[in-house]
C-alpha cells in the first residue's frame, strides 16, 4: 500500500509535467491550428541551459526566469523559421515538417554541445523523503506540482486579466473578428508560441533533478504530452490535468509492476483507445464543422 | 505515359537490372539493393503522403513489422521464402488497419502524433518481448533459398529487382484506377468527396493500409539483405528519413520515389566523409551563387527570394570547413534539408525539373471517346413510382447552433418529378437545410424520410449512395483532377473491382473503367463540357467549374438533385444555359430542389417554392402566388416598405 | 471622409465587383442595399480589410488604405461590425466589449475615457446591460447582433461599417436596432450601412447606392430612392 501510494505521488508529478507541455501544445493550437512537433526538444534545451547556468554558479531559483525567458526567444524563433512560412504558403504538411526538422536540429546541436550522455541535475532542494499520508514524497515532487500549478495559474490570470490576454484569446476565438479589433494575429501567434516554449523550458527545469538529464529526454516526453492533451481533450484546461496525472499514475504504476521497459506503453495506448472511442477527449466538446 | 517517357523508363530499368554485372563490388550491389527496397516502401507511403495527404511517421514501425515477420518466422518456423513474403505482406497490413482505424478519425498533426506514438510503442514492443524477437539481441536470417538453392548476392539483388519492379507496376495501376482518383478526391476537397459516395475515412484507411503492405514486403526484403535486424534501426530518424525521401524526390510519381530512396541511402554515406562533404558543399554554395546571379539578371527571381538559399548555402560550406568530424551533424543537416524542401521545392526534385522542362504531367486523352446515348439514367424503380408521390419528406426540423435556432421547426414536403425552389433572405436557413439533407450536419430535432428510408443520423456518404446528390455554393471541385475524372469520381459506385482486379487488370476493371469513361463523357456532353474532359478542374472559367459541378452530381444516379445557387456569379449567357440543363434534368425524371436568389430563374423553372425566413417557413406555394405574397415582399425588402 | 474609387475584387477566380465609386462624407449615414449575391459584404469586406482589392482606391481621411492589413486599417478609426456577428464566444460581453476599444489600450489611439464609453454602450443597449457578465456565445443572435455593434462603436471610430445588422432578427429586434442607428446618427456618427432591408436602410440613411451584380446601378437621396421602382424591381426581379 505504501508502494502504490509512492507510485500515485511520483505519477502525479510526472503527470503535472506532462500538462504543462500538453498546456503548450494547447496554447498554439488554440490560436493557430498549429502545434509544435519539437516541443518536448524545447523542454529539453530548458533543462540543458539551465543546467549549464547552474553549473555557472547561478542560483537555482534564479535560473527558473532566466530559463523562462531562454524559452520565449526559442518559440519565437521556431514560430518565425518553420510555421509563419508555412502558414503563408496554407501548407499543412509544412508546418509539421518544419517543426520536426527545427525539433531533430535542436537536439542534434544540443547533442553536440552537451554530449549525449545523461547528466545528473543538482537539486536545489534536500533530497530526503518526506512522509505524506505514510509513503515517501520527495521535496521536488512537491516543486513540481506547485511550479506547474503556478504556470498554469499565471497564464489564466494573463489571459482573463489583461487586455493583452483577452487580445490572444479573441484571436483564440475568431481570428479575423480579432484582426478587425486591432490586434495583429501574426504576433499573437508569435507570442503563443513563444509562450509555449517558455512553459516547457521551465518544466524541464523544473523536472530536471528528478529524472536523467540528456538531449534525448524530450522527445518522448513531447509525445506523451501529446497523449494527454487527446486524452484530456485540446479545448480543456482541466482536461490536460486530468489526463496528465492519468497518465502519469499509469506510467509510474506500469513501470514499477509490469517492468520498465513497457513504461511508455500504457500512454501510447491510451492515446490509441480515445482516439478511437472518442476523438474529442475525455472532456472535449465535438467541433461542427461548416461548409 | 508517352513514347519518350516510356522508352526512358524502361532503359533506367534495364540498366537497374544489369547493375550487378557492370560492377563486381559488393558494396554497390548491396547498396543499389537497399535503395530498390526504400523505393518499395515509399511507393507506398506515396500514397498516404503525396495522394491522400496524410502525415504519416509511423512508417518505420511498420517497416520494422515487416522485417520482424519476416525474421521470427524464420527462426521459430523455418518457414520458407514463399511463406514468409505474403506472411510479411498481410501481418503489416493487418497492423496498418489496427492502426488506421482509430488514427484515421483524425486528421493533421494529430494524425501524424497518433502515428508516431504507433512507431515508437513498435519499437518498445520489438525490444522488450524477447521471447518473440530476441529484443535487443537481434535476428540473424541467412539468405532464402528458391527450390532448394540458396540464392546468391546477384540472384537475391534481381529477386529484389523483380519484386520493385512489380510493386511499381501495381502502384501505379491501383494509382489510375477509380481507387487513385478516391485518393485525390478526399485530398481535394472532403466535403464533396463524402458527398460523391467516397467515404473519406474509409478511403483513408485504405490508402494506409495498402501502403502498411508494401511497408511489410520491403521489410521482409530488408531483412534477408542485412541478414540480421535489430529493434533500434526502426526509429524516429528513420521514419523521418522516409518523409525526407518522399518529398524530396517528389510526390505523385514514381521516379521521385526512387530518387527519394537513392538519396537517403547514399547521404548518410556521404556523410560519414568530411572532405567528400566539404566538395559538395561548396559546390552547392557556388551553384546556388551562379543561379542566382543569373536568376535576378534574368529577372526570374529578386535579390530578396534568393537571398537565403544564397547565404544559407555560403554559411554551410563554411561550417563544413569549421567541423572536425561530420557525422555528429547528420541529424542537423537532414532537418536543414526537409526546411529546403518544405520553403522551396514544394513539388521535390522530379516536380522541379519537370517545370523547368515544362514537362506536363502524363494524363491520358480521352477526348473523343463516344459519349453513350442516354448518359443520364435514373436510379431503378424511379421511373415506375407515382409521379406527384413525396419522394422526401422532412418534419419538424430544428437545428441549433449554440443559443441560434438556424432553422426553426420547418417542414418539408418534395413531390417527385418536380423542381422545388427553396428561397429566402441571407441567414434564413437555405444552406443549413441542404446540409441536413446531405448530412453533413446532425439536426437537434426533426426526421427526415427518402424512398421510404430516414435520412437522419447517416453518414454523408451512406446517403449519397441511396440517390441524395448536391451541388456546392462555393465550387468543390477536385482541383488537380481533369472534368472528366471528376465526373468519374461520382462514377465510383458503379465499380465493383477490388484491388486485385485493379493491380491485375482484370477484364472486370477493364469493362468498369472504359464503362465509367463512356459514361463520364456522355454527362459532360450532357453539360456542354466534352470539350474540355481533360481540363484540370481548376483552370476552367467559373461558369464551366459549376456546370462541371452538377455533371458530377448527376453520376450518382440519383434521384433527388440538391442545387445550392448554380446561377451565383454566372453571366447572363451562362444562366440561360444553366435553366436549359436544369429542365432536361427534370425532364429525365430527377427531382430537384433548388436554392437561388436569382429570382428569375426561381420563377421560370420552379413548379413549388417554398420561402424560409429566420430560420422558419414564412410561405409555399406556386412561383407567382409566393411573388405576390405580402410576408414574402417584407421578408425581403423589410419592415413597412415606405 | 470615406472614399470609394473604382472598386474592384473578388475571392480567386471569381470577380464581384466590377468598379464600383462612392463617398461616405463625415456625419452621414450612406446605405448601400441590393438583393443577396450582389457584393455588399465583399465591399465591406474589401474597405475594412479583410480582403484585398484588386482594383481601385479606398481612402479615409484621404490617406489611401486599400491594401492594408484589417489591424491597421482599425487603429486608423475604421470599426466594422461583420456580417455574421462574429462575437467572441467563449469571452463575456463586457469582455467582448473592452476588446472593441483594444486599439485605445494600447496606445493605438487616444485612450480617452473606456470605462465611461462602456457604461454609455450599456446605456444605449440595454438588452447587453442585463447580460454584461454572460458568454457571448449563449447570447441569442439578436444580442449577438447588437453585441457585435456596441463593440464597433467603442473603437470611438470615425467611421462605423455596419454589414446587415438586421440579418436573422426578428422584426422586433429589427425595429430596436434601426432605432438605435438612429441615435447613432443623432450623434454624429458616421455610418456606412449595408442591408438587404432596403426600406428600413432607406429611412434611416441621408444617401443610398443600389448595388446590382458587383455595379452601382442606381443612387441618390434616400428618400427619393425609397419611391424607386428600379429598387423593387432589383430585389424581387421580373419587370425590368
Amino acid at each position: 500500500m505504501e508502494i502504490l501510494l509512492q507510485l500515485i505521488y511520483s505519477g502525479v508529478a510526472l503527470g503535472m509535467i506532462y500538462a504543462v507541455i500538453a498546456f503548450g501544445y494547447q496554447l498554439t493550437f488554440q490560436t493557430s491550428d498549429t502545434l509544435n512537433f519539437g516541443q518536448g526538444d524545447a523542454l529539453m534545451l530548458g533543462a540543458m541551459v539551465g543546467l549549464t547556468l547552474v553549473n555557472m554558479g547561478v542560483n537555482y531559483w534564479l535560473m527558473l526566469p532566466l530559463v523562462i525567458v531562454f524559452g520565449l526567444l526559442q518559440g519565437g524563433i521556431v514560430e518565425r523559421i518553420g510555421v509563419r512560412p508555412a502558414i503563408k504558403i496554407k501548407s499543412e504538411f509544412g508546418w509539421i515538417m518544419s517543426t520536426i526538422a527545427l525539433g531533430i536540429i535542436f537536439k542534434n546541436v544540443a547533442e553536440n554541445i552537451w554530449g549525449r550522455d545523461d547528466l545528473k541535475f543538482p537539486s536545489p532542494l534536500p533530497e530526503a523523503p518526506l512522509k505524506f499520508l505514510g509513503a515517501n514524497v520527495l521535496p521536488m515532487e512537491i516543486l513540481v506540482v506547485v511550479g506547474a500549478v503556478l504556470m498554469m495559474l499565471a497564464v489564466e490570470f494573463f489571459n482573463r486579466k489583461t487586455i493583452y490576454g483577452k487580445a490572444v484569446v479573441a484571436t483564440f476565438n475568431d481570428r479575423d473578428a480579432a484582426k478587425l479589433m486591432g490586434i495583429n494575429t501574426g504576433l499573437v501567434i508569435t507570442f503563443s508560441y513563444a509562450l509555449s516554449s517558455a512553459t516547457a523550458a521551465f518544466a524541464g527545469a523544473l523536472i530536471a533533478p528528478l529524472t536523467l538529464t540528456g538531449a534525448t529526454m524530450g522527445s518522448v516526453l513531447g509525445l506523451k504530452a501529446f497523449a494527454v492533451a487527446i486524452i484530456g481533450g485540446l479545448t480543456s484546461g482541466l482536461g490536460i490535468i486530468v489526463g496528465g496525472i492519468i497518465l502519469g499514475v499509469a506510467e509510474t504504476t506500469t513501470g514499477f509492476y509490469l517492468s520498465t521497459g513497457y513504461k511508455d506503453v500504457p500512454g501510447l495506448v491510451l492515446l490509441l483507445l480515445v482516439l478511437a472511442f472518442k476523438p474529442a477527449g475525455l472532456f472535449g466538446k465535438n467541433a461542427i464543422k461548416k461548409v | 505515359m508517352n513514347r519518350k517517357t516510356l522508352i526512358a523508363a524502361i532503359l533506367g530499368l534495364a540498366l537497374l537490372a544489369a547493375a550487378p554485372l557492370l560492377t563486381g563490388n559488393s558494396y554497390y550491389i548491396h547498396m543499389i539493393g537497399t535503395i530498390m527496397i526504400y523505393a518499395i516502401l515509399l511507393y507506398g507511403l506515396d500514397i498516404v503522403v503525396g495522394y491522400t495527404g496524410q502525415v504519416s511517421l509511423g512508417h518505420a514501425g511498420l517497416f520494422g513489422v515487416g522485417s520482424y515477420t519476416a525474421g521470427v518466422l524464420f527462426m521459430k518456423l523455418g518457414a520458407p521464402l514463399w511463406v514468409i513474403i505474403p506472411a510479411s505482406i498481410a501481418v503489416t497490413a493487418g497492423f496498418g488497419a489496427l492502426l488506421a482505424l482509430p488514427a484515421l478519425r483524425v486528421t493533421g498533426p494529430y494524425l501524424a502524433m497518433v502515428t508516431l506514438a504507433f512507431g515508437t510503442i513498435i519499437q518498445i514492443l520489438i525490444n522488450e518481448m524477447t521471447f518473440l524477437t530476441e529484443g535487443p539481441l537481434g535476428i540473424t536470417i541467412p539468405k532464402p533459398s528458391i527450390f532448394g538453392e540458396k540464392l546468391t548476392e546477384h540472384g537475391f539483388y534481381w529477386l529484389t529487382f523483380a519484386l520493385m519492379v512489380l510493386s511499381l507496376v501495381v502502384v501505379d495501376r491501383i494509382l489510375k484506377s477509380q481507387l487513385g482518383r478516391a485518393f485525390e478526391a478526399l485530398r481535394g476537397s472532403p466535403v464533396a468527396s463524402d458527398c460523391m459516395g467516397v467515404s473519406v475515412y474509409r478511403y483513408k484507411v485504405y490508402a494506409f493500409v495498402i501502403s502498411a503492405g508494401f511497408a511489410g514486403l520491403a521489410g521482409c526484403l530488408y531483412a534477408y539483405s542485412e541478414q540480421y535486424i535489430s529493434p533500434n534501426t526502426y526509429n524516429f530518424e528513420l521514419t523521418v528519413l522516409f518523409l525526407l525521401a518522399v518529398i524530396m524526390g517528389g510526390r505523385k510519381t514514381r521516379s521521385g520515389a526512387l530518387l527519394g530512396a537513392a538519396i537517403i541511402v547514399i547521404l548518410p554515406k556521404l556523410l560519414d566523409d568530411l572532405e567528400l562533404f566539404r566538395i559538395v558543399a561548396s559546390g552547392l554554395a557556388v551553384l546556388m551563387l551562379v543561379g542566382g546571379a543569373i536568376g535576378v539578371a534574368r529577372k526570374i527571381t529578386t535579390p530578396r527570394a534568393m537571398a537565403i538559399p544564397v547565404v544559407g548555402t555560403l554559411a554551410l560550406a563554411g561550417f563544413a570547413f569549421w567541423l572536425q568530424s561530420i557525422t555528429d551533424w547528420r541529424l542537423s543537416i537532414f532537418g536543414l534539408m526537409i526546411l529546403f524542401v518544405v520553403y522551396y521545392l514544394q513539388n521535390g526534385i522530379v516536380g522541379f525539373v519537370r517545370a523547368l522542362f515544362h514537362v506536363r504531367k502524363p494524363i491520358a486523352r480521352h477526348g473523343q471517346a463516344e459519349a453513350g446515348k442516354d448518359a443520364i439514367s435514373v436510379a431503378a424503380g424511379a421511373q415506375d413510382a407515382e409521379k406527384g408521390g413525396n419522394l422526401l419528406t422532412a418534419q419538424g426540423i430544428l437545428m441549433q447552433f449554440g443559443g441560434l435556432k438556424a432553422i426553426n421547426q420547418v417542414d418539408l414536403h418534395i413531390r417527385r418529378g418536380t423542381i422545388h425552389g427553396l428561397i429566402g433572405p441571407n441567414g434564413s436557413g437555405k444552406s443549413t437545410m441542404m446540409n441536413v439533407l446531405t448530412g453533413i450536419y446532425v439536426p437537434t430535432a426533426g426526421s427526415i424520410e427518402f424512398a421510404g428510408r430516414p435520412v437522419v443520423g447517416r453518414t454523408s456518404s451512406d446517403i449519397a449512395l441511396s440517390g441524395i446528390a448536391r451541388t456546392f455554393q462555393n465550387v468543390q471541385l477536385f482541383g488537380e483532377m481533369t472534368a472528366l475524372q471528376n465526373v468519374q469520381v461520382g462514377l465510383h459506385h458503379t465499380f465493383g473491382s477490388t484491388i486485385l482486379d485493379v493491380s491485375l487488370h482484370t477484364p472486370r476493371y477493364r469493362r468498369e473503367e472504359a464503362s465509367a469513361v463512356q459514361r463520364g463523357m456522355g454527362l459532360l456532353s450532357f453539360v456542354g463540357l466534352a470539350d474540355l474532359a481533360d481540363e484540370e478542374a481548376r483552370n476552367l472559367p467559373y461558369g464551366k467549374q459549376r456546370l462541371l459541378e452538377i455533371a458530377r452530381a448527376l453520376a450518382l444516379d440519383p434521384q433527388l438533385l440538391l442545387l445550392d445557387e448554380p446561377a451565383a456569379g454566372l453571366t447572363a449567357p451562362d444562366i440561360k444555359e444553366l435553366i436549359a440543363i436544369i429542365k432536361k434534368i427534370r425532364d429525365h425524371g430527377i427531382t430537384v430542389i433548388l436554392i437561388e436568389h436569382h429570382m428569375d430563374v426561381v420563377m421560370g423553372l420552379c413548379d413549388t417554392v417554398s420561402v424560409l425566413d429566420f430560420g422558419q417557413k414564412i410561405a409555399e406555394g406556386k412561383p407567382a402566388e409566393v411573388q405576390a405574397n405580402e410576408k414574402v415582399i417584407e421578408a425581403y425588402l423589410g419592415g413597412t416598405a415606405a | 471622409m470615406l472614399s470609394i474609387k473604382n472598386l474592384e475584387a473578388g475571392y480567386g477566380k471569381v470577380q464581384v465587383l466590377h468598379g464600383i465609386s462612392m463617398e461616405v462624407p463625415k456625419g452621414k449615414v450612406v446605405t448601400l442595399i441590393g438583393s443577396n449575391g450582389a457584393g455588399k459584404t465583399t465591399t465591406m469586406r474589401a474597405i475594412s480589410g479583410m480582403i484585398k482589392p484588386t482594383a481601385g482606391q479606398i481612402s479615409l481621411h484621404g490617406k489611401r488604405i486599400d491594401g492594408l492589413e484589417s489591424y491597421t486599417i482599425a487603429k486608423q478609426g475604421l470599426a466594422h461590425s461583420p456580417e455574421g456577428r462574429r462575437v467572441f464566444a467563449t469571452m463575456t460581453v463586457t469582455d467582448n466589449l473592452i476588446l472593441g476599444a483594444f486599439p485605445r489600450l494600447t496606445g493605438s489611439r487616444p485612450k480617452g475615457d473606456v470605462a465611461g464609453d462602456l457604461e454609455r454602450a450599456m446605456e444605449l443597449f440595454p438588452r447587453l446591460k442585463e447580460r454584461r457578465n454572460q458568454l457571448a456565445g449563449t447570447l441569442s443572435g439578436g444580442e449577438q447582433q447588437m453585441l457585435a455593434m456596441a463593440r464597433a462603436v467603442m473603437l470611438n471610430p470615425e467611421i462605423v461599417l455596419l454589414d446587415e445588422p438586421s440579418m436573422g432578427l426578428a422584426p422586433i429586434l429589427v425595429e430596436e436596432v434601426f432605432r438605435i442607428i438612429s441615435d447613432l446618427k443623432g450623434q454624429g456618427v458616421t455610418m456606412l450601412l449595408v442591408e438587404q432591408f432596403a426600406a428600413a436602410a432607406l429611412k434611416v440613411a441621408d444617401y443610398g447606392y443600389v448595388l446590382e451584380n458587383g455595379r452601382i446601378s442606381v443612387h441618390g437621396q434616400a428618400d427619393q430612392l425609397r419611391d424607386d421602382p428600379a429598387v423593387r424591381a432589383a430585389y424581387l426581379g421580373g419587370g425590368h
